[in-house]
């Protein structure tokens, strides 16, 4: 029976979930080793986007994916049969097992899910196919790319690159929070001992539909992504992949595997209010789902990586819902699409994976393109350089069009041995019921945060 | 009964609005495909199952219709009918504690065509229109539905073509079993566009099946006490949903395995089965023969209607699979303790069966259609 050293109960390391492998597709380089060290140089990924004509758009910035040879990981599959956000996903998943130290073989004998989140799907794809039909007609779109638009192939296509069968592949579209989503699903699937592994994320490529959606509605930015700054303009669209290996840390015990981070639980819920505006009283219960899911108290959390897109509504309602969370002093809150853009349904992954990589390495990736924090954002996000930080929780903000909020809570594992302690350990703190979380509402009066720990301010 | 059960159903369908409709098309054995009419513009197919005079202003009223489309005016109808069904449903299934699944292939294709139409014809590229944007996101129905019913629990929309229904109902079991939500509606919705006309005439030339569209959603809850109001309540218990990727190789090995594999998880022989509601594919047929040739004497299970009745209602197909044995439960005694087997394959190579055994005594009153009386 493996133990972690800390009074886990036998069966324990059966129900803890743990991140063992990455593989990351971004405007900042592709692998984990380029992310990071994009994530600690506080490198932009925006330049002039190429993917499609923005021709009569007054400016066009975006954090595309460059340098990027699909064939390079697609070996199985031939890839015009994929769309580009597939070849993002797919591309994902090869590193990610790789990364892991998993052997596809082994992986073809268990039980597994596959679960990606995507905002547009190959809405890039459908762009082209709308060209077509505007220049001559519906007769001629072309039957290849009509044959890979189905959002279903981002996750199957990663099950027959692989060879895996005995999987249940399954696309989340729930727009910019799926990747929270993804990591969200396969975390009960492993928790309940139902698949012996899930490989989880989200992935979107730029398309035209969503630009002009966004450039209409008057929140893409000029020119770079300024997250809780004052002038800030709105977003750049991004995007990549990002996905995750999780199995049960008695799995990854058994097998040696590096472990980057836990997976303490997540939070899931609806505003149910508007397709577009966040609501601060849902967003900031969606948090307390997330925190009470997995036993912590708020002033555990050492960092928060904000949904943080850079817009007027998103980074004032955000910041307030989590000050009516953590109270008058929150956790440092940083916002990854500073760098990445907004990469829609790889959002939630690639943020994630940012989380756990600031846990492992011990730093915090910035805020960049940041000159004066919003007062309307009382946070400090970081500003524009890296810090150095022992972080033992980590929270992952997603919030979505049509108001569907994900979070997800990482934490740091340390391995068993005398003097260590995981606090973020399940069974570590009182479970309380669904339920009796003490959430405040909206306008509730917001609580004093508690003396920080040590682990807040490293030396 | 140990396993989540499904305690009220609705479908708006090629048979007509509501659950009666449906119930009456599966029992009559209707067939709704019928040929297209020459009015709505050049098409690539001749015959199509539509949802006969649906009009969304006339279900739904004209507050907050405007700028809806079709797969999001279809699933709340289906949400409507659902939610006036009995004061217990609207209990459960709205507020916090309540989650919505919907099943779909990529949300509204003509939603995002005519967004990325209207930037290469205006005069501007982003002379869109601002108020359709959200529906050009493949998440808009499911939020729709959670706006204007107050659904503040879990919302999630999953991708999976025909077998969407059934990814969807498994999705709702694991909230249920995390205790993320009391109760989850869950089920499926697509829309019969011209614009999904054309993608599907491209993507599968020559092996095309007429379109269907349409929405059934279902009503999830948690596990009953035996003897309990719940237990009485249920219509069906969801013994298993077992889903497979086929990557190469035979499909037939991967129906059969599939099918094996939620008959042991579901506990029980294909002796026990009462009906088998069709794929459309004879692997999957063969994989049910090759089961109930082995075990039931030779007996073999009802076969439910399938898309020769509806049409290819793609995201829709599984969940009206669904809503197919439970209507057809109702007036079949044969059905009551016995199971139904939902078998599922969407091309992109996803497979899935559901194993539903029927409420033992049959449904008194029945939550999906309007002969039901609250009896709490």
């Amino acid at each position: 029976m493996v133990s972690d050293g800390a009074g886990t109960p036998p069966g324990e390391a059966d129900r803890r979930v743990v991140l063992t492998g990455f593989g990351v597709v971004s405007s900042l380089g592709s692998g984990v080793a380029e992310f990071t060290a994009g994530l600690r140089a506080g490198r932009s990924g925006a330049r002039p986007i190429t993917v499609f004509d923005t021709e009569g758009f007054a400016h066009a910035v975006g954090c595309e994916v460059a340098d990027f040879t699909a064939e390079r990981w697609i070996k199985d599959l031939p890839v015009e049969s994929l769309g580009p956000a597939t070849r993002f996903a797919v591309s994902a998943a090869r590193m990610a097992v790789e990364d892991a130290g998993l052997d596809p073989a082994v992986l073809r004998r268990q039980h597994g899910m596959i679960c990606v989140g995507t905002t547009d799907g190959e809405s890039h794809d459908l762009d082209g196919l709308v060209a077509t039909e505007v220049a001559h007609g519906p007769e001629a779109m072309d039957p290849v790319v009509a044959g890979r638009i189905g959002a279903a192939r981002l996750s199957v296509a990663i099950a027959r690159e692989l060879g895996l069968s005995d999987v249940e592949a399954v696309t989340i579209p729930t727009a910019c929070a799926a990747g929270n989503y993804a990591i969200g699903y396969g975390y009960d699937a492993v928790r309940s001992g139902e698949v012996d592994f899930a490989l989880c994320g989200g992935a979107d490529a730029m398309c035209r539909k969503t630009f002009a959606g966004f450039y209409r509605l008057g929140t893409i930015a000029p020119d770079l992504c300024r997250p809780f700054d004052a002038d800030r303009a709105g977003i750049l669209t991004g995007e990549g992949a990002g996905v995750l290996v999780l199995e049960s840390l008695r799995s990854a015990l058994a097998r040696g595997a590096r472990i980057y981070a836990e997976v303490l639980g997540y939070g899931l819920n609806c505003d149910a209010y508007h397709q577009v505006a966040p609501d601060q009283g849902s967003v900031a219960r969606a948090m307390g789902l997330a925190l009470q899911d997995a036993g912590i108290a708020p002033h555990q959390v050492d960092l928060i990586s904000a949904h943080g897109t850079g817009t007027r509504a998103n980074d004032v309602t955000e910041t307030r819902a989590i000050r009516d969370v953590f109270g008058d002093d929150p956790p440092r809150t940083v916002a990854v699409k500073s760098m990445l853009g907004h990469t829609m349904g790889a959002a939630g992954a690639l943020s994630a994976i940012a989380c756990a990589l600031a846990i492992t390495h011990r730093f915090i990736p910035p805020t960049i393109n940041h000159r004066r924090t919003d007062p309307e954002c009382a946070i400090d996000c970081v500003p524009n350089e890296a810090v150095d930080a022992d972080l033992r929780v980590v929270q992952n903000n997603g919030l979505a069009f049509g108001g569907n909020n994900a979070v997800v809570l990482l934490g740091r594992y340390d391995p068993p041995g005398p003097g260590t302690h995981n606090p973020a350990g399940p069974g570590a703190y009182d479970l309380t019921g669904p339920g009796t979380y003490d959430l405040p509402g909206p306008g509730a009066t917001v609580r004093a945060r508690p003396p920080s720990p040590a682990s807040e301010h490293p030396s | 009964m140990t396993r989540p059960v499904i305690s009220a159903w609705s479908a708006v369908s090629p048979f007509g609005a509501g659950s009666a409709a449906f119930a009456h098309g599966v029992t009559a054995g209707l067939r709704a495909v019928a040929p297209l009419g020459a009015d709505g513009g050049p098409l690539p197919q001749t015959h199509a199952a539509p949802v006969p005079d649906f009009d969304a202003r006339r279900i739904l009223g004209r507050k907050g219709t405007r700028s809806l489309d079709r797969v999001g005016a279809l699933a709340l109808a289906a949400l409507g009918e659902l939610l006036a069904g009995a004061g217990r449903v609207q209990e459960i299934a709205t507020g916090e504690r309540a989650g919505l699944v919907l099943g779909t292939t990529l949300g509204s294709a003509a939603s995002m065509m005519d967004i990325t139409r209207d930037t290469l014809t205006r005069e501007l590229p982003y002379f869109v229109d601002a108020a359709r944007i959200p529906n050009a996101v493949m998440n808009s129905a499911a939020a729709q539905c959670a706006i204007r019913h107050g659904i503040r629990g879990p919302n999630t929309t999953v991708a999976g073509g025909r077998s969407a229904g059934l990814l969807a109902l498994r999705y709702a079991m694991r909230l249920l079993a995390a205790g993320r939500a009391g109760a989850v509606l869950c089920g499926g919705a697509e829309e019969l566009t011209r614009e999904r006309s054309w993608l599907e005439h491209h993507a599968h030339r020559g092996a095309e099946r007429p379109l269907g569209e349409g929405c059934a959603l279902l009503l999830v809850e948690p596990p009953a006490a035996p003897g309990s109001p719940a237990a009485r309540r249920a219509l069906a218990e969801v013994l298993a949903v077992e889903t497979r990727t086929h990557v190469g190789g035979p499909l037939a090995d991967a129906t059969a395995a599939c099918l094996r594999r939620a008959l042991t998880r579901g506990g029980v022989t294909a002796g026990e089965l009462w009906a088998v509601s069709p794929s459309g594919e004879a692997a999957w047929e063969r994989a049910v023969d090759a089961e109930c040739a082995r075990g039931a004497g030779g007996r073999r299970p009802v076969r439910l209607p399938d898309d020769t009745a509806w049409g290819d209602a793609g995201a829709a197909t599984a969940a009206f699979q669904i809503a197919s044995a439970l209507a057809a439960a109702e007036h079949d005694p044969a059905s009551r303790g016995r199971v139904a087997a939902i078998t599922s394959f969407d091309r992109e190579g996803v497979l899935a069966c559901a194993l539903l055994r029927i409420h033992p005594y049959g449904r008194i009153h029945p939550y999906g259609t309007k002969a039901r009386t609250d009896d709490d």
